[in-house]
C-alpha cells in the first residue's frame, strides 16, 4: 500500500511542479541535491473517509525560485509570497493525489497550508523529487485509512 | 464588451496567477476584482456589476460551494456565470457543483484551458473570431 500511495504522490508532485511550478523534476537525485539544506516547509491538513496531512519541504535555494516561476516576476517575491506560493503548491499536490488513492467518489476537505510544525509521528510515505539544484521532499501522514490498518 | 471579473481564492499567489492569465488571454476585460473567501466576495458582488466568477472551493470563512448557494439563492446574482478553479478531485462533489451551473477548471490549468473554460461558460468559444479578442454573443450556457 505504501508503493501506492508513494506512487500517487510522486505523480501529483511532478505533475504540479511541472505544470505550476515551471521546474522540470530530474530522472534521478544527485549527491549535490541530496545534500542540500532545508529551507522552508509547509502542509496541508485533509479531512474525509480518511484524514492525515501532507507536509512539502524545499531545498537548496528553491522556495525564491518557485515563486518567481509562478508569479512569472524576474524579481524575487517577499517572503510571504514565498510561503503562499509553496502552500499553493502543497494544496494543489494535495487535492491531485487524493482521487488516486482514495478514489474519484470520495470527497475531502482540505484545509488551506499553514507553515509546517515538527513532525510527531512517521510517515506513511515520503518521496523526494530532484528539481534544478535542489529538491523537495514530500511526506504524507494519515489516520484512520483501512487499508493501511489491515496491513 | 469588457468583462469584469470577481477572482475568489484565499491564496494571494493563485489570485495573482489567475490574473495574469486573464491579461494574457485576449480577451476583452473591464475591472478585475479579488476576493480571498466567499464572504469578501459575496460583499464585492453586493456592490460592483460582475460578469463572471472565478471561484475557488476551499477556502476559510466561507468555501465555494456555500458562496455558490448564496449566489444562486440571491434573484440579483442567480444567473451569474460561475467557474469553479479548483484542485478537487471527486466526481461526486463537481457533480453536484455542475448541478448549481458551475463550469470547472482543474488546478493546475494551462492559460489556454482557463480561457477556453471561460469562453465556453460565456456562450463565446464557438463564436468568437480567432485572435480578435472578440466574445460574440455572451449568453450564459446554463
Amino acid at each position: 500500500m505504501s508503493k501506492k500511495l508513494e506512487t500517487e504522490l510522486y505523480k501529483a508532485a511532478t505533475l504540479t511542479f511541472e505544470e505550476l511550478g515551471f521546474l522540470l523534476p530530474t530522472p534521478e537525485i544527485d549527491e549535490q541535491q541530496l545534500n542540500a539544506q532545508v529551507e522552508a516547509a509547509v502542509s496541508v491538513d485533509f479531512e474525509g473517509p480518511f484524514s492525515g496531512k501532507l507536509l512539502v519541504r524545499v531545498c537548496g535555494g528553491l522556495l525564491p525560485i518557485i515563486a518567481a516561476n509562478m508569479l512569472g516576476e524576474d524579481d524575487v517575491p517577499s517572503k510571504s509570497l514565498q510561503y503562499d506560493a509553496l502552500g499553493e503548491i502543497a494544496n494543489v499536490i494535495c487535492g491531485n493525489m487524493l482521487p488516486g488513492i482514495a478514489g474519484s467518489k470520495d470527497v475531502f476537505r482540505v484545509s488551506s497550508p499553514k507553515m509546517a510544525e515538527s513532525i510527531d509521528s512517521p510517515a506513511v510515505a515520503e518521496v523526494q523529487v530532484g528539481l534544478g539544484l535542489g529538491r523537495a521532499d514530500l511526506l504524507l501522514f494519515v489516520s484512520r485509512y483501512p487499508a493501511l490498518t489491515e496491513e | 464588451m469588457a468583462l469584469n471579473i470577481l477572482v475568489v481564492d484565499d491564496s494571494s499567489v493563485m489570485r495573482a496567477i489567475i490574473i495574469k492569465t486573464l491579461h494574457l488571454s485576449q480577451l476583452p476585460l473591464g475591472e478585475v476584482h479579488e476576493a480571498g473567501n466567499g464572504q469578501e466576495a459575496l460583499k464585492v458582488l453586493d456592490g460592483k456589476w460582475i460578469d463572471l466568477a472565478l471561484v475557488d472551493i476551499n477556502m476559510p470563512v466561507m468555501d465555494g460551494e456555500e458562496m455558490i448557494n448564496r449566489v444562486r439563492q440571491n434573484p440579483a446574482t442567480a444567473d451569474l456565470p460561475v467557474i469553479i478553479v479548483s484542485t478537487e478531485g471527486s466526481e461526486t462533489r463537481k457533480e453536484g457543483l455542475l448541478e448549481k451551473g458551475a463550469g470547472f477548471v482543474h488546478k493546475p490549468f494551462t492559460p489556454e484551458t482557463l480561457r477556453d473554460a471561460i469562453l465556453r461558460t460565456l456562450g463565446g468559444l464557438d463564436e468568437q473570431k480567432a485572435g480578435d479578442g472578440t466574445l460574440q454573443g455572451g449568453h450564459p450556457d446554463f
